[in-house]
């Protein structure tokens, strides 16, 4: 799909990652031993050849940045194309940090109309998916839509969703933007969005100067019946990642066999930053099952569905269950982590014990030493 | 003030077809051959330039090069995308009405001559992509300096029964040169030439030139260029280096080399923030342990997926090794594929070739002593038959 740029939005306001995401935005949230959320966006878009991509943020972007660099892991470090990110206040029509996706949009107007592609990409960054754009083009184009919005079946959380109702052709005839939770699986807004640019544009003007500021409800939701809105339901698996619960679940998701092979294996690959780890070391203590295991750990304990990330340290006698460690974690000799996510470099000292349960995983914040 | 100019530029001698790796050598060149787990045998030497602050290296290439060439790409994996400078492949080509093949490791540098007068270099470091160390060259260079050397050889020491498969280094107390004898049968001393060195480039450029004109010569460092200036009374010095230092030239020592690593004591420490070693990424995820998974002493990297039992090994980028499946003291090369119930033993597996399921490829050693191993090899793209059997030291292609 090369007549298309895209706009990331690098953090959700509705977001609930608590101590996550107290120096970070989503986007930059470590995720799946080696990633950060926004590396499975940006490896979509960048598989499916779209290479203007500008990143909206709203604060704590200094991680982001760090992480995207110029975007050349990515392949995204480009002469006439490649990343633009926009912090807070990047316009001289924005005084405050940007209430919603209309007003944001509004403020990067300029970006959007300099380019000449055709289509634009509106997306979130916390999608864990891998979604093959130039299909979506396919079925938006054989569809004569005017906007496109991807979906997938899951089951409404407590967290803000879009639920849509759409007949057989796809074409959208209901939306419902709730916070009720639900054991019914229902087709769900993934906040990812085609549209024509020059139509995007006018429609963010518009409702920018009547003082509107929701995306989903004053632009799709009150739509519904002059616009020709599509869903587009992404095949294989597909998360959400906007509290500590779902991304403790999404995690542990991808210690199953089709979930790992759909995101990996299916499409394209999943780029991130480079970091020139060695290769993980296991030593003579090493007992590990169901686990996802990052370079430049060194094993020397148990690790049973676990996720650790690169360059962290097992000691002799940890056990580590069901747990999820970030990058740089150390667990000294005879510690346990039940049900636990350990954020950067934090260290665990000798026999320590650390237990959540499975719907609430105990969060140890960056940096500290338990 | 900005100039091209630089004080020492490197040539990396990446063209040797390595014979003696056979089938793992069939299909590229010698220096693009994986080594442990997430690495190719030229990260090492590039990775060492660039943490010695040298910026500018030519890759002699000739054999297969295509393989090597993608590998290197534009050298950013090493930091080497330079505006001035950088890594530069340098196959051999046609120069007025004539073209040669690089015909030995002098000839090959003669014929860039023009390649390295670009930079007006004082200094150049010859090396080769056969060897797996971490070295400062940084040090070496103001050993060569202070020493007001010529050319400066780096050295390490060998045991005596070794040094007869060297070229070795007799010296003085100074650790001036002054005899050197390729594969001696009675050495005189242990100093072994690691095919390391550093020249004053105005010196090798006129040594390089007589050489050429010199129809005799098999045009090479060890035979031509260092005896050649050592009878002209030129000042050369060796240079000891005490680290670790392996020529992987052959399927023994490669293997050796790799399980050199999972010795703590003994090989090479890879883990090493303040000397790192670069390689190109390939983009896989964390590799995936499973549920009947026992894995000890090994390492294991991006991409594998693995069920089987694994110790002693060390597994590259995207191997899957399945359930029931037992590999033992081997190298398993990227992308591998090692199926239920087979089981590897001292063994190499080579990029993308399938052990079927329950085939048996070599056998547990013990007793044996460095360079005498026997070792078992699965070439590259090869497919070992389900329910056979790959006795020690065959070779499957």
């Amino acid at each position: 799909m090369n007549n298309a740029m895209s706009i990331i939005f690098a953090s959700d306001t509705e977001s609930k990652l608590n101590e996550l995401t107290l120096h970070r935005t989503t986007a930059s949230l470590p995720f799946c031993g080696r990633y950060r959320c926004i590396d499975f966006t940006l490896s979509n878009l960048v598989n499916s050849s779209i290479t203007t991509i500008g990143i909206i943020t709203r604060s704590n972007y200094s991680s982001l940045m760090d992480h995207i660099r110029m975007g050349r892991d990515w392949d995204l470090n480009r002469k006439n194309s490649g990343i633009a990110v926009f912090p807070p206040y990047a316009s001289n029509t924005s005084h405050n940090v940007f209430k919603g996706k209309i007003e944001a949009l509004y403020g990067i107007l300029d970006y959007i109309e300099n380019s000449n592609d055709e289509y634009v990409i509106v997306t979130n960054s916390n999608i864990i998916a891998s979604i093959d754009f130039d299909e979506v083009y396919e079925e938006h184009v054989k569809n004569g839509a005017d906007i496109t919005m991807l979906t997938y079946m899951a089951n409404p959380t407590t967290s803000k969703r879009v639920l849509v109702d759409s007949d057989k052709n796809g074409r959208v005839t209901g939306m419902r933007i709730t916070r009720t939770a639900s054991n019914h699986e229902c087709e769900i807004a993934l906040n990812c969005y085609i549209f024509k640019r020059e139509q995007l544009m006018a429609l963010i003007t518009e409702n920018y100067e009547r003082g509107r500021i929701d995306l989903e409800k004053d632009i799709l939701q009150a739509n519904i019946d002059k616009l020709k809105i599509y869903a587009y339901k992404v095949k294989g698996h597909a998360s959400i990642i906007d509290d500590v619960k779902s991304y403790y679940n999404e995690s542990m998701a991808i210690l199953d066999n089709d979930i790992r092979n759909s995101l990996f294996y299916s499409v394209g690959k999943v780029f991130t930053k480079v970091k020139d780890s060695v290769p993980t070391r296991y030593c003579e203590g090493a007992k590990v099952v169901n686990s996802l295991i990052a370079d430049g750990c060194k094993i020397n304990g148990k690790v049973e569905n676990s996720i650790l990330f690169r360059g962290v340290i097992v000691e002799e006698g940890a056990v580590i269950k069901d747990s999820i460690v970030m990058e740089g974690g150390h667990i000294m000799k005879g510690s346990r982590l039940n049900y636990a996510i350990t954020d950067k470099d934090v260290t665990v000292t000798e026999d320590k014990s650390l237990s959540g349960s499975e719907n609430y995983p105990v969060v140890v914040v960056k940096n500290k030493t338990v | 003030m900005y100039t091209n100019k630089k004080e020492c530029i490197a040539m990396l001698l990446a063209g040797g077809q390595g014979t003696r790796l056979y089938s793992l050598t069939r299909d590229l060149a010698k220096p693009a051959v994986s080594f442990g787990g997430k690495y190719r045998i030229i990260d090492f030497p590039l990775s060492n330039c660039i943490n010695s602050n040298i910026d500018t290296i030519g890759v002699l290439t000739q054999y297969k090069p295509f393989d090597l060439n993608q590998y290197i790409g534009n050298g950013q994996p090493w930091d080497l995308d330079r505006l001035n400078g950088g890594v530069f492949v340098l196959p051999p080509y046609m120069k007025g009405e004539t073209s040669d093949w690089y015909k030995g490791t002098a000839n090959a540098i003669y014929q860039n001559i023009e390649f390295v007068d670009k930079f007006s270099p004082e200094y150049v470091l010859i090396l080769s992509g056969d060897h797996i160390y971490k070295m400062d060259y940084s040090q070496m260079l103001e050993y060569h300096k202070e020493k007001g050397a010529d050319c400066t050889i780096a050295v390490i020491n060998v045991s005596l029964e070794e040094a007869s498969r060297f070229g070795i280094m007799n010296t003085n107390e100074d650790n001036s040169v002054y005899e050197f004898e390729e594969k001696p049968k009675k050495p005189k001393s242990t100093n072994a030439s690691m095919g390391i060195y550093i020249f004053n480039w105005a010196k090798l450029r006129k040594y390089l030139i007589e050489d050429e004109n010199d129809k005799t010569s098999s045009n090479d460092f060890g035979k031509n260029i260092i005896p050649n200036m050592l009878k002209d009374g030129q000042k050369l010095f060796a240079y000891k280096f005490s680290g670790y230092w392996k020529d992987v030239g052959t399927i023994s020592s490669l293997w050796e080399a790799n399980m050199d690593v999972l010795n703590d004591n003994k090989g090479i420490n890879l883990d090493d923030s303040s000397w790192k070693i670069y390689a190109r990424n390939t983009a896989e995820p964390p590799h995936y342990v499973g549920s009947e998974a026992v894995i000890r002493n090994s390492l294991v990297t991006e991409g594998c997926k693995i069920n089987g039992k694994v110790s002693d090994s060390v597994l590259s980028t995207g191997v899957e090794i399945c359930e029931g499946a037992i590999v033992e003291d081997s190298t398993i090369m990227p992308n591998a594929k090692i199926c239920k119930g087979a089981v590897v033993k001292y063994a190499i597996v080579g990029n993308n070739a399938v052990v079927g399921e329950n085939a048996v490829v070599g056998a547990r050693q013990d007793g044996m002593v460095d360079g005498q191993w026997q070792i078992t090899v699965v070439g590259p793209n090869a497919k070992v038959k389900p329910n056979t059997v790959v006795p020690v030291k065959a070779m499957v292609d």
